[in-house]
């Protein structure tokens, strides 16, 4: 402690505790006053619960005395203080409450607005759990803290100052004992903090790895049974609770001690008092009220003083949890989605010496193409060879490492995103419904939609039959609460979802995978039909959907090369469908 | 479906099953004896040692009234003392109270956990992932509070007020009647406002509920929305859900807010009849001032365990409705074909066969009466439509699900009564839907084969021509697969769950849509190398397409369900059945 910079950074170490209210108070807009209020509020209440074991040593006194009209008067007092400390703590318990709800909605509505805004490799590098945990777990762990201090931390600290005013009152020595035990208390506090913090950090990691093995056994279930290793998953998984079970333990043991040294220090020092306060009344004489009012006043400090330890672990964990939304918060990897709507570009597509990379690694370089309006394209390409990231660089899901891809003549990184992804729709191969009915997610694009066009939408994805024979039809829910729909089934609606919104280029990437081939030839064939002068662009590795195509595209070694005679070429790949028996012969 | 969060919470907390769920969760919480009791006494001690430093107080101020030193210093060092007791009985109480609710929180983790294991495969249509792992991992959490703190305070709560109101008795009867008079009034003013309390709490635990879903929603959905430039649309439908949360919340403060001043009113009320009651007693010479001082403590101690109470109803009824939960988890039937079937079997060596198998989903049919015979060393080209009853075929053989009538034979013995476990040591699928496990791709095979060496998988890859696929990966086979393996291609995922079947080595090779996302030119080179690996084994290959049936000698067609045709290749070409028609489609060659 004789280190001036040791000092402060312990001095920076307690005040930190606070740090969540201050990050908290920033997000009240314009109710930072109810926040003052509350603390205002909180002095008045500190001060009349600290009087009433005052009045109480008064009564005590009276009644020693046998002064009885005293006494009655002392005991209205005491009803009269309560009732007002009771009127003001309702401020300070809903001044509180309102607070640090008012935080957790603005913070909500925060975190839920940049999540919005983010770019797509943000998704990819956070998991789904991570960002739902943060969303919630970690808000309210800062809402927690807000509410515990307004309503417990700050009056317990003003207490403790009221303490040492009414003590030294009573008596300087009484307010001097108190004052030394104050120190304690906080070195108690720090240290504790201290020791838990590393447990609760392995805690959260822990709990973290429970939740993804859980997400990996349930997904996986067929696997594990398929190569039977049960056995081992759960030897897996009881390690991982025994692990977590041991570090509650640890903390529970620092928790035993330090926690309850806190009310065995302050009632060391209540000992103290009573014992030089019972030796002067002797000595002096004098009525035993003000030594009661003091033993009292520690015995009503005794809780609070305790909770605060608590409120230690609920500043660390509010602490933490801060630090993860603030990756959401941070202004790091946000698309600008702005931009006038409605507008629609012509479906011109060029790309200029376009080069793609993920981390050190080119997917692709310097690809040159320019598809005219009203052309469909097919792109074919081995297995990871770039497709889909190729695909994904139009509606901007990725940016392009160099080079330029335009729209109807203009450069795509000019164009705003709304703008950009009303002339693009891109129907991807995992297909997520919303919940709600199905004209909910037809109609995701537009709510204003016909019913006319999202069931001429539905035809040509070929999932209007299904949808008709079902007996609430479009209403029909889906998504949690609703019906079930299959991975082929769901492909259809999103592709329905992407039609009706009559974007001028269509890209398909994949999107047909788990479409059965009769119907994928059905939706191509309707889509060539119905969507004339859309720019269709099909990523597919199978050679049933380039029949449709004007021309074929393939990726290959990093670069696009086109495939000029579709005939021989597809031969070229029909190859590895033939069979060692002679298939093609049999032919009719 | 699963139902509604309220919907349960009524249906917990109207009926006497939550009270029989407490009774069970008590029963567990008790097995852990040794931790138990030592609990039990942590708290009745601290209890005791409570309610005594009040006496002591106020016999060491008797002590000072009547310049009686000794006891000044006698009853000085007893109020001390029940505090330095305290510390240690409070600090065994601290322990072993995490230690019975942790140990019952690992014990109900690890059991629901071990069930999931045992539940039929049909179990996870039914429910959903984000469902089971919530209750596994948050509502096991809700507990923790509810066991570690609420339930240890509750039995000090009782005791310590069973042993204040003897003691007060025992001091002076009069004035412990005077004392107890706020006591009606405080517990009645807490039950009236129970049903208010109650009904406020579901109205936030529903908002909240509310939240996360719309917000693992959008989370998963985050690519239609921007797709579809939604995004203001989304977070106005959020921003409603999450003003309903706010003003729930608002309401429930308001509530308990008003209740906490009220309290304290009523506490001050006790105080200002004590001590004007017992000046009266204090007259008639039946107490000391030192007694009442003892009293004024004693009635302000009753007010903690009461108030405490009242917060102990909200934790009670979240940690009901969790652990109704887990213990529906842990309670669920296990897979009937594991717990029946006994017999051990090492290898295979005659035959597969389906007598008369039919198979429902509920009641709708997916297989119909299938009579199949699949000879050791046979290969076997499943095809048929989407939703001919294919993949329930796999299902079948994988022992996924039993027959809802008819038998599967192995070597002649019943299916239903082969242990499943040796029975799958015999069999390596490739699924429909690859999955992967968390680390590098090694990693993940060696989940499987923990003795498998890197150089081992290395050569298996490439013997089989996966190698070639994961060479535009920046560590190759070393690469990290992120969550569910999305830092591969499907195609990817696809050859890795190819490759773990091959390391696999088995008798029965069960291969469903391998290689549907791996391309031509990829297919090719493992199907080259595949011919010698299957030599010797059963190979059930099930496709809608028709790239790898060069592999195989029998071709099986389904059609809603039913075999309708059974042949080789140029067979079946040239009859005029489902296998032609398929076959001309995709070839484009007269369809």
């Amino acid at each position: 402690m004789n280190n001036p910079i040791n000092l402060r950074r312990r001095i920076h170490n307690i005040i930190a505790v606070l740090y969540p209210l201050y990050f908290g108070s920033k997000y009240l807009k314009g109710k930072r006053w109810v926040l003052y209020s509350v603390i205002s509020i909180s002095i008045i209440t500190s001060a009349t619960r600290l009087l009433i074991p005052v009045l109480i040593g008064d009564a005590v006194s009276s009644i020693q005395s046998l002064n009885f009209a005293t006494l009655e008067y002392f005991a209205i007092l005491i009803l009269i203080v309560s009732a007002v400390s009771g009127f003001f703590q309702f401020f300070v318990n809903y001044g509180s409450q309102y607070i640090s709800q008012l935080y957790a909605y603005g913070m909500r509505k925060n975190i839920f607005d940049h999540l919005m805004k983010k770019k797509f490799l943000f998704f990819e590098t956070q998991t789904s759990g991570d960002l739902l945990s943060r969303s919630t777990m970690d808000v309210d762990a800062t809402r927690n803290f807000i509410m515990n201090t307004t309503n417990q931390l700050l009056p317990t600290l003003f207490m403790i100052l009221f303490s040492v005013v009414f003590l030294f009152i009573l008596d300087p020595i009484y307010s001097l004992i108190f004052i030394v035990t104050v120190p304690a208390l906080i070195l108690t506090g720090v240290v504790f903090q201290r020791k838990q913090r590393l447990h609760w950090r392995k805690i959260r990691t822990y709990y973290g790895d429970m939740n993804e093995e859980l997400q990996e056994n349930i997904v996986g279930n067929r696997v594990v049974r398929g190569f039977s290793i049960e056995d081992e998953e759960i030897k897996k998984f009881s390690s991982t609770t025994n692990s977590y079970f041991d570090e509650y333990m640890d903390v529970a043991r620092l928790r035993g001690f330090y926690n309850n040294l806190m009310p065995l220090t302050i009632s060391i020092a209540a000992t103290a008092i009573l014992l030089y306060g019972g030796y002067t009344s002797i000595i002096n004489a004098s009525q035993v009220g003000n030594l009661v009012a003091a033993v009292n006043i520690f015995s009503i400090m005794t809780f609070p003083i305790s909770f605060l330890g608590r409120l230690i672990v609920f500043s660390e964990n509010a602490r933490a949890g801060i630090q993860r939304i603030n990756v959401v918060l941070s202004d790091e990897m946000q698309e600008d989605i702005q931009g006038p709507n409605r507008t629609k570009h012509s479906g011109d597509l060029e790309i200029k010496n376009v080069s793609f990379q993920r981390g050190k690694r080119y997917i692709f370089r310097g690809v040159n193409l320019k598809i005219p309006q009203g052309e469909i394209v097919c792109i074919t390409g081995k297995t990871a060879s770039g497709k889909s990231s190729f695909v994904n660089l139009i509606p901007r899901f990725y940016e392009p490492t160099s080079g330029i891809i335009s729209i109807g003549g203009r450069d795509i990184s000019q164009i705003s995103l709304s703008e950009l992804r009303r002339t693009v729709a891109l129907v991807p191969q995992e297909i997520t419904l919303l919940s709600g009915t199905i004209m909910d997610n037809i109609t995701l694009s537009d709510t204003t939609l016909s019913t006319e066009a999202v069931v001429k939408a539905a035809r040509i994805a070929d999932i209007g039959d299904f949808v008709d024979s079902l007996p609430e039809k479009y209403n029909t829910r889906v998504g949690e609460r609703g019906i079930t729909l299959s991975g082929g089934q769901r492909q259809r609606v999103a592709i329905a979802r992407a039609i009706v919104a009559e974007p001028k280029i269509l890209i398909l990437d994949d999107a047909t995978s788990s479409v059965d081939p009769e119907t994928e030839l059905e939706i191509l064939k309707k889509v060539k039909e119905e969507m004339s002068g859309t720019t269709v662009l099909i990523v597919t590795h199978r050679d049933s959907a380039i029949k449709f195509a004007d021309r074929v595209l393939r990726l290959q070694n990093g670069s696009v090369e086109e495939i000029f005679d579709i005939t021989s070429d597809l031969k070229g790949i029909t190859d590895g469908y033939t069979f060692n028996n002679g298939g093609d012969s049999n032919a009719a | 479906m699963p139902r509604s969060y309220e919907e349960e919470e009524e249906d917990v907390l109207k009926s006497e099953k939550g009270a029989k769920v407490f009774r069970r969760l008590v029963r567990q919480i008790l097995s852990h004896r040794r931790d138990s009791a030592y609990l039990i006494i942590a708290v009745v001690v601290t209890a005791i040692a409570g309610t005594l430093y009040p006496l002591a107080l106020g016999l060491a101020i008797n002590g000072v009234i009547n310049r009686n030193f000794t006891d000044l210093y006698i009853f000085g060092s007893a109020f001390l003392g029940f505090y330095i007791i305290q510390f240690f009985s409070n600090r065994i109480r601290t322990i072993s109270s995490t230690g019975v609710a942790q140990k019952t929180i690992k014990e109900l983790r690890d059991r629901a956990f071990e069930n999931v294991q045992r539940v039929p495969v049909s179990f996870f249509g039914k429910v959903k992932t984000g469902y089971l792992i919530s209750r596994i991992t948050n509502d096991a959490e809700t507990l923790s509070e509810f066991l570690t703190f609420q339930i240890p305070q509750v039995v000090s709560g009782i005791s310590t007020v069973i042993v204040s109101i003897s003691i007060m008795f025992y001091l002076d009867f009069n004035l412990t009647l005077y004392a107890l008079i706020v006591i009606p009034l405080l517990s009645g003013f807490t039950v009236s406002i129970q049903r208010m309390v109650r009904r406020n709490y579901l109205r936030t635990r529903r908002t909240i509920a509310a939240i996360t879903g719309n917000l693992a929603e959008n989370i998963s959905g985050i690519r239609a929305i921007k797709s579809f430039n939604v995004e203001d649309r989304m977070a106005t439908r959020f921003d409603g859900l999450n003003n309903d949360n706010f003003e729930a919340n608002l309401k429930a403060a308001r509530l308990s807010s008003i209740y906490g001043a009220i309290i304290r009113v009523i506490e001050a009320t006790g105080i200002a009849i004590v001590l004007i009651a017992g000046a009266q007693q204090l007259l008639a010479g039946a107490i000391s001032v030192g007694i009442l001082v003892s009293f004024v403590v004693y009635v302000q101690e009753f007010f903690d365990p009461v108030t405490q109470l009242s917060q102990l109803y909200n934790s009670y009824q979240s940690s009901m409705v969790g652990i109704t939960r887990i213990y529906g988890i842990i309670d669920s039937t296990p897979d009937e074909g594991a717990k029946a079937g006994n017999k051990k079997v090492e290898s295979f060596s005659g035959s597969i066969k389906f007598n008369n198998v039919s198979f429902y989903y509920g009641d709708s049919p997916a297989l119909k009466d299938i009579n199949i015979e699949i000879k050791k060393g046979e290969k076997i080209g499943i095809v048929g439509h989407t939703g001919a009853g294919k993949t329930t075929f796999s299902n079948l053989l994988l022992k996924f699900y039993n027959p809802t009538s008819g038998s599967i034979f192995i070597d002649g013995v019943d299916l239903k009564t082969i242990d499943t476990n040796t029975y799958r040591h015999l069999i390596a699928p490739v699924l429909q839907e690859p999955f992967m496990f968390r680390g590098s791709i090694i990693e993940n095979i060696k989940t499987f084969f923990p003795e498998a060496t890197d150089e081992m998988i290395i050569d298996k890859a490439k013997q089989f021509g996966l190698y070639p696929l994961f060479e535009n990966l920046e560590s190759g086979l070393n690469s990290e697969i992120g969550e569910m393996g999305r830092n591969l291609s499907e195609g990817q995922r696809q050859a890795i769950s190819i490759l773990r079947a091959f390391i696999r080595d088995p008798e029965i090779l069960i291969m469903d849509e391998p290689t549907s996302q791996i391309d031509p030119y990829s297919e090719k080179l493992i199907i080259s190398s595949l011919n010698s690996f299957l030599k010797g084994k059963t190979l059930i290959l099930i496709t809608h397409r028709f790239s790898m049936i060069s592999l195989v000698d029998r071709v099986i067609s389904f059609e809603n369900g039913e075999k309708v045709e059974e042949g080789t290749f140029s067979e079946l070409l040239n009859s005029n059945g489902v296998f032609r028609k398929m076959y001309n489609i995709q070839y484009n060659t007269g369809a």
